[in-house]
Protein backbone atom coordinates (compact mmCIF):
# COMPACT_ATOMS: atom_id res chain seq x y z
CA UNK A 1 0.00 0.00 0.00
CA UNK A 2 1.17 3.60 -0.80
CA UNK A 3 0.05 7.23 -0.02
CA UNK A 4 0.89 10.16 -1.51
CA UNK A 5 -0.33 13.33 -0.24
CA UNK A 6 0.19 17.02 -1.90
CA UNK A 7 -1.34 20.13 -1.03
CA UNK A 8 -2.51 22.94 -3.00
CA UNK A 9 -3.87 26.36 -1.97
CA UNK A 10 -6.86 24.79 0.66
CA UNK A 11 -7.20 21.62 -1.54
CA UNK A 12 -5.71 18.35 -0.21
CA UNK A 13 -4.82 15.69 -2.76
CA UNK A 14 -4.53 11.75 -1.38
CA UNK A 15 -3.94 9.41 -3.83
CA UNK A 16 -4.07 5.65 -2.29
CA UNK A 17 -2.91 2.77 -4.20
CA UNK A 18 -3.31 -1.01 -3.00
CA UNK A 19 -4.95 -3.03 -0.31
CA UNK A 20 -5.69 -0.88 2.57
CA UNK A 21 -6.10 -3.13 5.76
CA UNK A 22 -5.62 -3.37 9.39
CA UNK A 23 -2.01 -3.23 9.10
CA UNK A 24 -1.03 -0.35 7.06
CA UNK A 25 -4.48 1.87 8.37
CA UNK A 26 -1.94 3.74 10.75
CA UNK A 27 0.24 5.35 7.76
CA UNK A 28 -3.08 6.53 6.40
CA UNK A 29 -4.35 7.91 10.06
CA UNK A 30 -0.62 9.70 9.88
CA UNK A 31 -1.69 11.13 6.79
CA UNK A 32 -4.90 12.08 7.71
CA UNK A 33 -3.68 13.87 10.49
CA UNK A 34 -0.93 15.74 8.45
CA UNK A 35 -4.17 17.19 6.38
CA UNK A 36 -6.15 17.81 9.46
CA UNK A 37 -3.28 19.90 10.91
CA UNK A 38 -3.50 21.96 7.30
CA UNK A 39 -4.95 24.53 5.97
CA UNK A 40 -6.98 22.44 3.63
CA UNK A 41 -10.65 22.50 3.39
CA UNK A 42 -11.08 19.57 0.65
CA UNK A 43 -9.98 16.36 0.61
CA UNK A 44 -9.91 14.86 -2.83
CA UNK A 45 -9.18 11.04 -2.64
CA UNK A 46 -8.00 9.18 -5.44
CA UNK A 47 -8.79 5.50 -5.19
CA UNK A 48 -8.76 4.32 -8.56
CA UNK A 49 -5.52 2.07 -7.82
CA UNK A 50 -6.64 1.04 -4.48
CA UNK A 51 -7.81 -2.50 -4.40
CA UNK A 52 -9.59 -2.81 -1.60
CA UNK A 53 -10.50 -1.46 1.95
CA UNK A 54 -10.85 -3.38 4.99
CA UNK A 55 -12.89 -1.42 7.77
CA UNK A 56 -10.26 -0.90 9.80
CA UNK A 57 -9.12 1.63 6.67
CA UNK A 58 -12.79 2.94 6.97
CA UNK A 59 -12.78 3.45 10.16
CA UNK A 60 -10.07 6.00 10.01
CA UNK A 61 -11.73 7.65 7.18
CA UNK A 62 -15.12 7.84 8.86
CA UNK A 63 -13.06 9.86 12.11
CA UNK A 64 -11.42 11.61 10.35
CA UNK A 65 -14.39 13.20 8.32
CA UNK A 66 -16.41 13.94 11.46
CA UNK A 67 -13.71 16.03 12.86
CA UNK A 68 -13.29 17.45 8.87
CA UNK A 69 -16.17 18.55 8.32
CA UNK A 70 -16.90 19.96 12.34
CA UNK A 71 -13.94 22.58 11.18
CA UNK A 72 -15.53 22.94 7.45
CA UNK A 73 -13.89 20.57 5.77
CA UNK A 74 -15.69 18.19 2.96
CA UNK A 75 -14.33 15.22 1.35
CA UNK A 76 -14.54 14.04 -1.80
CA UNK A 77 -13.45 10.76 -3.63
CA UNK A 78 -12.35 12.20 -7.15
CA UNK A 79 -11.94 8.55 -8.35
CA UNK A 80 -12.21 5.03 -7.41
CA UNK A 81 -11.99 1.35 -8.63
CA UNK A 82 -14.93 -0.75 -9.42
CA UNK A 83 -14.21 -2.87 -5.70
CA UNK A 84 -13.66 0.14 -3.80
CA UNK A 85 -17.18 2.34 -5.02
CA UNK A 86 -19.08 -0.86 -4.76
CA UNK A 87 -18.22 -0.96 -1.25
CA UNK A 88 -18.44 2.72 -0.03
CA UNK A 89 -21.87 2.57 -1.74
CA UNK A 90 -22.78 -0.42 0.17
CA UNK A 91 -21.53 1.31 3.35
CA UNK A 92 -23.83 4.28 2.15
CA UNK A 93 -20.56 6.35 2.67
CA UNK A 94 -21.64 8.19 -0.81
CA UNK A 95 -24.58 9.59 1.30
CA UNK A 96 -22.17 11.34 3.76
CA UNK A 97 -20.03 12.63 0.86
CA UNK A 98 -19.32 12.36 -2.83
CA UNK A 99 -18.02 9.40 -4.59
CA UNK A 100 -17.00 8.81 -8.30
CA UNK A 101 -16.15 6.06 -10.11
CA UNK A 102 -13.24 5.52 -11.81
CA UNK B 1 1.31 -21.37 -17.86
CA UNK B 2 0.17 -20.67 -21.47
CA UNK B 3 2.28 -22.34 -24.00
CA UNK B 4 3.21 -18.39 -25.23
CA UNK B 5 4.61 -16.71 -22.16
CA UNK B 6 2.91 -13.31 -21.93
CA UNK B 7 5.65 -10.20 -21.52
CA UNK B 8 4.76 -6.97 -20.22
CA UNK B 9 7.52 -4.25 -21.43
CA UNK B 10 7.37 -1.28 -19.48
CA UNK B 11 9.72 1.34 -20.76
CA UNK B 12 8.89 5.78 -21.57
CA UNK B 13 10.40 5.26 -24.87
CA UNK B 14 8.19 4.50 -27.44
CA UNK B 15 11.22 3.47 -29.85
CA UNK B 16 12.70 0.94 -27.21
CA UNK B 17 8.87 -0.87 -26.72
CA UNK B 18 8.23 -1.14 -30.72
CA UNK B 19 11.89 -2.78 -30.64
CA UNK B 20 11.28 -5.35 -27.74
CA UNK B 21 7.46 -5.53 -28.79
CA UNK B 22 9.11 -6.91 -32.49
CA UNK B 23 12.43 -9.12 -31.15
CA UNK B 24 10.14 -10.81 -28.69
CA UNK B 25 7.14 -11.22 -30.94
CA UNK B 26 9.37 -13.26 -33.59
CA UNK B 27 10.88 -15.21 -30.68
CA UNK B 28 7.01 -16.80 -29.99
CA UNK B 29 6.39 -14.70 -26.85
CA UNK B 30 3.41 -12.83 -26.25
CA UNK B 31 4.00 -9.26 -25.85
CA UNK B 32 1.59 -6.61 -24.43
CA UNK B 33 3.51 -2.90 -22.90
CA UNK B 34 3.30 0.09 -21.15
CA UNK B 35 4.68 3.18 -21.03
CA UNK B 36 5.14 3.98 -17.58
CA UNK B 37 4.94 2.04 -14.07
CA UNK B 38 1.52 3.12 -12.71
CA UNK B 39 -0.15 1.75 -15.97
CA UNK B 40 2.01 -1.18 -15.87
CA UNK B 41 0.62 -1.92 -12.56
CA UNK B 42 -2.77 -1.79 -12.98
CA UNK B 43 -2.37 -4.20 -16.08
CA UNK B 44 -0.57 -6.40 -14.39
CA UNK B 45 -3.41 -6.40 -11.34
CA UNK B 46 -6.15 -6.80 -14.01
CA UNK B 47 -3.84 -9.52 -16.64
CA UNK B 48 -1.78 -12.63 -16.27
CA UNK B 49 1.72 -12.16 -16.93
CA UNK B 50 4.63 -14.55 -16.83
CA UNK B 51 6.87 -12.11 -16.69
CA UNK B 52 7.86 -7.96 -16.49
CA UNK B 53 10.36 -6.43 -18.67
CA UNK B 54 11.00 -3.16 -17.22
CA UNK B 55 13.07 0.02 -17.61
CA UNK B 56 14.84 1.25 -14.21
CA UNK B 57 14.89 5.15 -15.19
CA UNK B 58 10.78 6.32 -15.80
CA UNK B 59 9.56 9.44 -14.86
CA UNK B 60 7.18 9.46 -12.30
CA UNK B 61 7.11 5.57 -10.84
CA UNK B 62 11.03 4.77 -11.22
CA UNK B 63 11.63 0.90 -12.22
CA UNK B 64 12.73 0.52 -8.48
CA UNK B 65 9.69 1.76 -7.29
CA UNK B 66 7.60 -0.10 -9.45
CA UNK B 67 9.53 -3.81 -8.62
CA UNK B 68 9.17 -2.73 -4.80
CA UNK B 69 5.00 -2.41 -5.34
CA UNK B 70 4.96 -5.80 -7.37
CA UNK B 71 7.05 -7.47 -4.68
CA UNK B 72 4.68 -6.40 -2.09
CA UNK B 73 1.10 -7.97 -3.82
CA UNK B 74 2.96 -10.44 -5.56
CA UNK B 75 5.93 -11.67 -3.36
CA UNK B 76 8.29 -13.68 -5.49
CA UNK B 77 5.85 -15.35 -7.67
CA UNK B 78 6.23 -12.43 -10.92
CA UNK B 79 9.53 -12.34 -12.18
CA UNK B 80 10.73 -8.71 -13.26
CA UNK B 81 13.62 -7.90 -15.25
CA UNK B 82 14.97 -4.53 -14.75
CA UNK B 83 16.71 -2.50 -18.03
CA UNK B 84 19.26 -0.05 -17.09
CA UNK B 85 21.82 2.00 -19.21
CA UNK B 86 24.01 2.26 -16.91
CA UNK B 87 24.05 0.34 -13.04
CA UNK B 88 24.88 2.07 -10.38
CA UNK B 89 26.26 -0.23 -7.31
CA UNK B 90 23.87 1.26 -4.98
CA UNK B 91 21.45 0.98 -7.27
CA UNK B 92 21.69 -2.76 -8.31
CA UNK B 93 22.24 -4.01 -4.65
CA UNK B 94 18.70 -2.26 -4.15
CA UNK B 95 17.30 -4.18 -7.07
CA UNK B 96 18.92 -7.21 -5.83
CA UNK B 97 17.40 -6.66 -2.28
CA UNK B 98 13.59 -6.01 -4.08
CA UNK B 99 14.06 -8.97 -5.52
CA UNK B 100 14.94 -8.10 -9.24
CA UNK B 101 15.18 -11.64 -11.38
CA UNK B 102 17.67 -10.13 -13.69
CA UNK B 103 19.34 -7.52 -15.52
CA UNK B 104 19.48 -6.11 -18.97
CA UNK B 105 22.20 -3.87 -20.11
CA UNK B 106 20.79 -1.02 -22.76
CA UNK B 107 21.87 -1.17 -25.69
CA UNK B 108 20.03 -4.55 -25.51
CA UNK B 109 21.91 -7.80 -26.89
CA UNK B 110 18.71 -9.86 -28.11
CA UNK B 111 20.74 -13.21 -27.60
CA UNK B 112 21.63 -12.13 -23.56
CA UNK B 113 18.00 -11.50 -23.27
CA UNK B 114 16.26 -14.26 -24.78
CA UNK B 115 18.47 -16.51 -23.14
CA UNK B 116 17.35 -14.57 -19.60
CA UNK B 117 13.88 -14.96 -19.88
CA UNK B 118 14.53 -18.53 -21.39
CA UNK B 119 16.32 -19.45 -18.03
CA UNK B 120 13.28 -17.32 -16.14
CA UNK B 121 10.52 -19.79 -17.69
CA UNK B 122 11.97 -22.48 -17.31
CA UNK B 123 12.05 -21.84 -13.42
CA UNK B 124 8.82 -20.80 -13.83
CA UNK B 125 7.46 -23.64 -14.90
CA UNK B 126 9.09 -25.52 -12.18
CA UNK B 127 6.96 -23.30 -9.89
CA UNK B 128 4.22 -23.98 -11.97
CA UNK B 129 4.48 -27.86 -11.60
CA UNK B 130 3.83 -27.15 -7.87
CA UNK B 131 0.54 -25.25 -8.51
CA UNK B 132 -0.07 -27.76 -11.14
CA UNK B 133 -0.25 -30.09 -8.42
CA UNK B 134 -2.35 -28.29 -6.24
CA UNK B 135 -4.59 -27.78 -8.60
CA UNK B 136 -5.17 -31.48 -9.30
CA UNK B 137 -6.15 -32.25 -5.98
CA UNK B 138 -9.68 -32.30 -4.74
CA UNK B 139 -9.06 -30.34 -1.66
CA UNK B 140 -5.91 -28.85 -0.01
CA UNK B 141 -6.39 -27.56 3.96
CA UNK B 142 -4.11 -25.18 5.58
CA UNK B 143 -4.01 -24.51 9.14
CA UNK B 144 -2.00 -22.52 11.33
CA UNK B 145 -1.95 -21.42 15.67
CA UNK B 146 -0.86 -18.26 16.17
CA UNK B 147 0.04 -17.39 20.15
CA UNK B 148 -1.09 -13.84 20.98
CA UNK B 149 2.11 -12.96 21.75
CA UNK B 150 3.71 -13.72 18.35
CA UNK B 151 0.58 -12.44 16.39
CA UNK B 152 1.89 -9.01 16.24
CA UNK B 153 4.97 -9.75 14.79
CA UNK B 154 3.51 -10.85 11.12
CA UNK B 155 1.66 -9.48 8.62
CA UNK B 156 -0.75 -12.67 9.00
CA UNK B 157 -2.57 -11.53 5.21
CA UNK B 158 0.47 -11.53 3.60
CA UNK B 159 1.52 -15.10 4.43
CA UNK B 160 -2.32 -15.84 3.63
CA UNK B 161 -1.54 -14.33 0.33
CA UNK B 162 1.63 -15.76 -0.32
CA UNK B 163 0.17 -19.27 0.35
CA UNK B 164 -2.49 -18.51 -1.91
CA UNK B 165 -0.79 -17.27 -4.39
CA UNK B 166 2.45 -20.18 -4.60
CA UNK B 167 0.02 -22.50 -4.69
CA UNK B 168 -3.27 -22.29 -6.39
CA UNK B 169 -4.25 -20.00 -9.54
CA UNK B 170 -6.23 -17.58 -8.09
CA UNK B 171 -8.42 -14.21 -9.87
CA UNK B 172 -7.26 -11.40 -8.85
CA UNK B 173 -10.47 -9.55 -7.87
CA UNK B 174 -11.38 -12.62 -6.00
CA UNK B 175 -7.46 -12.74 -4.10
CA UNK B 176 -8.03 -8.85 -3.53
CA UNK B 177 -11.23 -9.63 -1.67
CA UNK B 178 -10.09 -12.82 -0.22
CA UNK B 179 -7.38 -10.74 1.60
CA UNK B 180 -9.66 -7.91 3.08
CA UNK B 181 -11.63 -10.96 4.97
CA UNK B 182 -8.81 -12.24 6.08
CA UNK B 183 -7.89 -9.47 7.94
CA UNK B 184 -11.01 -8.92 9.22
CA UNK B 185 -11.36 -11.94 10.70
CA UNK B 186 -8.27 -12.20 12.22
CA UNK B 187 -8.27 -8.55 12.99
CA UNK B 188 -11.64 -8.83 15.08
CA UNK B 189 -10.60 -12.03 16.33
CA UNK B 190 -7.21 -10.65 17.90
CA UNK B 191 -8.79 -7.04 19.00
CA UNK B 192 -12.49 -8.19 20.14
CA UNK B 193 -11.37 -11.67 21.26
CA UNK B 194 -8.19 -12.43 22.07
CA UNK B 195 -7.03 -8.77 23.53
CA UNK B 196 -10.99 -7.87 24.49
CA UNK B 197 -10.77 -4.04 23.91
CA UNK B 198 -13.19 -1.44 24.30
CA UNK B 199 -14.70 0.70 21.39
CA UNK B 200 -12.57 3.58 23.38
CA UNK B 201 -9.76 1.84 23.12
CA UNK B 202 -9.55 0.64 19.70
CA UNK B 203 -10.07 4.21 18.77
CA UNK B 204 -6.74 5.21 20.21
CA UNK B 205 -3.49 6.43 17.79
CA UNK B 206 -1.37 4.13 16.60
CA UNK B 207 1.27 4.38 19.25
CA UNK B 208 -1.02 4.63 22.12
CA UNK B 209 -2.70 1.50 21.11
CA UNK B 210 0.24 -0.54 19.99
CA UNK B 211 1.19 0.57 23.67
CA UNK B 212 -1.96 -1.00 25.20
CA UNK B 213 -1.90 -3.54 23.24
CA UNK B 214 1.56 -4.60 24.70
CA UNK B 215 0.23 -3.89 28.12
CA UNK B 216 -2.27 -6.45 27.56
CA UNK B 217 -0.01 -9.12 25.99
CA UNK B 218 1.61 -8.79 29.72
CA UNK B 219 -1.52 -10.31 31.56
CA UNK B 220 -0.72 -14.34 31.93
CA UNK B 221 -4.58 -14.82 30.90
CA UNK B 222 -4.40 -12.98 27.71
CA UNK B 223 -0.55 -13.96 26.78
CA UNK B 224 -2.01 -17.99 27.03
CA UNK B 225 -4.94 -17.70 24.29
CA UNK B 226 -4.24 -18.54 20.56
CA UNK B 227 -5.84 -17.68 17.27
CA UNK B 228 -6.61 -20.21 14.43
CA UNK B 229 -6.52 -19.68 11.42
CA UNK B 230 -7.62 -22.40 8.56
CA UNK B 231 -8.69 -22.65 5.04
CA UNK B 232 -9.16 -25.09 2.21
CA UNK B 233 -9.71 -24.69 -1.07
CA UNK B 234 -12.05 -26.81 -3.00
CA UNK B 235 -11.32 -27.53 -6.14
CA UNK B 236 -14.35 -29.41 -6.84
CA UNK B 237 -16.63 -26.96 -6.18
CA UNK B 238 -14.58 -24.36 -6.75
CA UNK B 239 -14.84 -22.71 -3.22
CA UNK B 240 -12.79 -21.37 -0.33
CA UNK B 241 -13.44 -21.71 2.96
CA UNK B 242 -11.97 -19.93 5.47
CA UNK B 243 -12.20 -20.07 9.43
CA UNK B 244 -10.77 -18.07 12.51
CA UNK B 245 -11.16 -18.69 16.02
CA UNK B 246 -10.05 -17.01 18.94
CA UNK B 247 -9.94 -18.02 22.62
CA UNK B 248 -12.08 -14.42 23.78
CA UNK B 249 -15.56 -14.46 25.33
CA UNK B 250 -17.23 -14.66 22.31
CA UNK B 251 -20.10 -11.87 21.08
CA UNK B 252 -23.69 -11.86 20.41
CA UNK B 253 -24.19 -13.32 16.77
CA UNK B 254 -27.38 -14.34 16.80
CA UNK B 255 -29.00 -10.72 17.17
CA UNK B 256 -26.25 -9.78 14.76
CA UNK B 257 -27.63 -12.24 12.20
CA UNK B 258 -31.30 -11.23 12.61
CA UNK B 259 -30.59 -7.71 12.00
CA UNK B 260 -28.99 -8.41 8.96
CA UNK B 261 -31.51 -10.95 7.66
CA UNK B 262 -34.06 -7.75 8.45
CA UNK B 263 -31.72 -5.70 6.81
CA UNK B 264 -29.85 -6.17 3.58
CA UNK B 265 -27.67 -3.21 3.23
CA UNK B 266 -26.43 -3.27 6.31
CA UNK B 267 -26.12 0.46 8.01
CA UNK B 268 -22.26 1.12 8.54
CA UNK B 269 -23.03 3.44 11.94
CA UNK B 270 -24.89 0.45 13.74
CA UNK B 271 -23.74 -2.67 13.29
CA UNK B 272 -19.66 -3.54 12.76
CA UNK B 273 -18.36 -2.51 9.74
CA UNK B 274 -15.86 -5.70 9.93
CA UNK B 275 -18.53 -7.82 9.97
CA UNK B 276 -20.12 -6.11 7.04
CA UNK B 277 -17.92 -6.34 5.07
CA UNK B 278 -17.46 -10.31 5.63
CA UNK B 279 -21.38 -10.17 4.96
CA UNK B 280 -20.65 -8.68 1.80
CA UNK B 281 -17.93 -10.07 0.50
CA UNK B 282 -18.41 -13.90 1.55
CA UNK B 283 -20.85 -15.81 -0.24
CA UNK B 284 -21.69 -17.72 3.30
CA UNK B 285 -20.80 -16.65 6.62
CA UNK B 286 -21.55 -18.59 9.10
CA UNK B 287 -20.35 -17.84 13.65
CA UNK B 288 -20.57 -20.35 15.69
CA UNK B 289 -19.00 -21.61 19.38
CA UNK B 290 -20.64 -18.42 20.91
CA UNK B 291 -19.23 -16.23 17.95
CA UNK B 292 -15.56 -17.33 19.18
CA UNK B 293 -15.67 -19.55 15.54
CA UNK B 294 -16.23 -17.72 12.36
CA UNK B 295 -16.32 -18.94 8.87
CA UNK B 296 -16.71 -17.58 5.63
CA UNK B 297 -17.31 -19.57 2.05
CA UNK B 298 -16.21 -17.76 -1.22
CA UNK B 299 -16.19 -19.07 -4.97
CA UNK B 300 -13.39 -18.61 -6.81
CA UNK B 301 -15.73 -18.24 -9.97
CA UNK B 302 -18.39 -15.78 -8.44
CA UNK B 303 -20.41 -14.65 -5.75
CA UNK B 304 -23.64 -15.00 -3.94
CA UNK B 305 -24.79 -14.68 -0.48
CA UNK B 306 -26.15 -16.68 2.88
CA UNK B 307 -25.62 -16.05 6.56
CA UNK B 308 -26.31 -18.06 9.83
Amino acid sequence: MNIELTFSGEIAAMKIDGILNSENAHILQEKLSEVMQSDAKLLELDLLDCRNISSTGIGKILLFYKDFISKGGDIEVVRSSNSVYELFTMLKLNQLFTVNLG
Amino acid sequence: MADKARILVVDDSIAIVNSLQSILSISGYNVDSSFNGSDALRKIYKNEYDLVICDIEMPGLSGLEFLGRVRQDFDRSLDVILMTGYLEHDYFIEAIRLGASDFIRKPIDTKQMIHSIQELMFRKRSRDDIMGFYSHLNRASFCYEISAESFTSFAISKVFSSQLRQRFKVNSNVLNELLVCVDEMVYNAFIHGTLGLSVAERALGHDQLQALISEKLQVPEIKSRVLRLSFTVDNLENVIEISVEDEGPGFDHVSWLKQVQKEQILDIQEHGRGLSLLYHLSDTLIFDKGGRFVSITKSLLHSGKDAS
